[in-house]
């Protein structure tokens, strides 16, 4: 994959990841309503592919403006992923060489690999996560499960033990996934399957969509690295 | 006296951004205490709250289809998602701007028609509870407590 043909899959990806969450903050209240209205047109000019330079710095100034209205991330993870995303791509497209435009998307998958390790590491070195204890917490006490029905998972500890160490396991053997073309794949296609889970679960569909979003730019620069 | 007021804003910006731009990807981890936030309607201003009702309980189930749906529209959820972090907010200090959040969104709530309540109520409050486990233990206790917000022409 060219730097340019990932540049493009990345935008058109993270447009409709973009466009998914301006719709609901258009539902919302005031200001978000109108920023939402705003980040939908762009989102679609983006989609299409016109002006892209000054529709990803619009974007930025929106980004920045509910980052000020909610005092940080309205959806914590998935804001952050959506921000840096969007920052990386603009700076490809602003870069003054070609290294530039290559530092910026390789920090872009750099933060891509590393949210998926870290998550891993602070769960491995967690007496609770390694015990099970932790994911049952979750399904028992939080507010993440979307159903009464789902918090009956709780009273599983083997299952949910096997989903502690799939999860850890997975995360952490991320990075190696990078050594070759289709263990990258299998690890994204994984990673993708593991958002939709969260989405099921616990809600987190805003994950789901812009998660992918930085796919290209990692197989973009996983051939770059070994070719 | 310009330029301090300046910087501090400009500072106060730099916090928002900087944990964006460096993010730390620390999913779950720990479990610590989970907030509920509960309301209540009131007759009078000076009312004790008779009936705390839990905002937005989740279903007892949800479907394939809808979960399908959620995929693509979860507007509510991320809504509530948003109001359980501004509870986090104010579980470690006092934040007018986190509870004014909270409040509007469940008035929000009952102009949509979303909460309705039996009788002619002209004022509702919330508080948040947090869910905590002690060893086996599991506990509830109240942590805030908001002051009563006038239902306006939002009356019911």
């Amino acid at each position: 994959m060219s730097i340019e043909q990932a540049v493009r899959f990345a935008e058109i990806i993270m447009t409709f990841a973009y466009l998914q969450q301006s719709l609901e903050f258009v539902r919302g209240l005031q200001p978000e309503k109108a920023l939402g209205i705003v980040r939908a047109v762009l989102s679609v000019v983006l989609f299409i592919g016109f002006q892209t330079v000054y529709v990803e710095a619009g974007l930025l100034i929106i980004a920045l403006m509910l980052l000020h209205r909610f005092q940080g991330p309205y959806n914590g993870g998935s804001d952050c992923m959506s921000i840096l995303v969007l920052l990386c791509l603009f700076l490809s497209h602003i870069a003054p060489s070609k290294f530039w435009q290559e530092m910026a998307l390789g920090y872009l998958a750099f933060q891509l690999t590393f949210s998926y390790f870290q998550s891993g590491y602070i769960k491995v070195i967690n007496p609770d996560w390694r015990s099970g204890r932790a994911l049952r917490d979750v399904f028992a006490l939080t507010a993440y499960p979307v159903s009464e029905h789902l918090r009956e998972w709780a009273k599983s500890p083997r299952l949910l033990w096997c989903m502690s160490w799939s999860v850890i396991l997975f995360e952490l053997v991320f990075p190696l996934s990078l050594l070759c073309y289709t263990t990258l794949i299998i690890a994204l296609s994984l990673a993708a399957l593991f958002h939709l889970a969260n989405a099921c679960l616990f809600g987190l569909n805003r994950f789901f969509w812009i998660w992918p979003a930085a796919y290209p730019v990692i197989i973009w620069l996983q051939h770059r690295l070994l070719h | 006296m310009f330029r301090f007021e300046f910087y501090l804003r400009k500072n106060k910006m730099l916090k928002l951004i900087l944990p964006v731009v460096f993010p730390s990807w620390r999913f779950f981890s720990s479990i610590g205490a989970s907030p509920r936030i509960q309301f209540a309607f009131l007759q009078n201003e000076s009312d004790d709250p008779q009936l705390w009702q839990d905002f937005r309980p989740r279903p007892e189930r949800v479907s394939f289809v809808e979960g399908l749906r959620r995929l693509l529209w979860n507007p509510q959820w991320n809504e509530t998602l948003y109001i359980n972090t501004c509870a986090e907010h104010l579980f470690d200090e006092p934040s007018p701007m986190r509870e004014q959040e909270i409040m509007r969104r469940i008035l929000a709530a009952v102009s949509r028609g979303e909460i309705t309540s039996e009788y002619k109520a002209t004022f509702l409050l919330f508080r948040i509870c947090t869910i905590i486990r002690d060893r086996n233990e599991i506990t509830q206790p109240v942590v805030f407590v908001s002051k009563p917000e006038a239902l306006l022409g939002n009356a019911l």
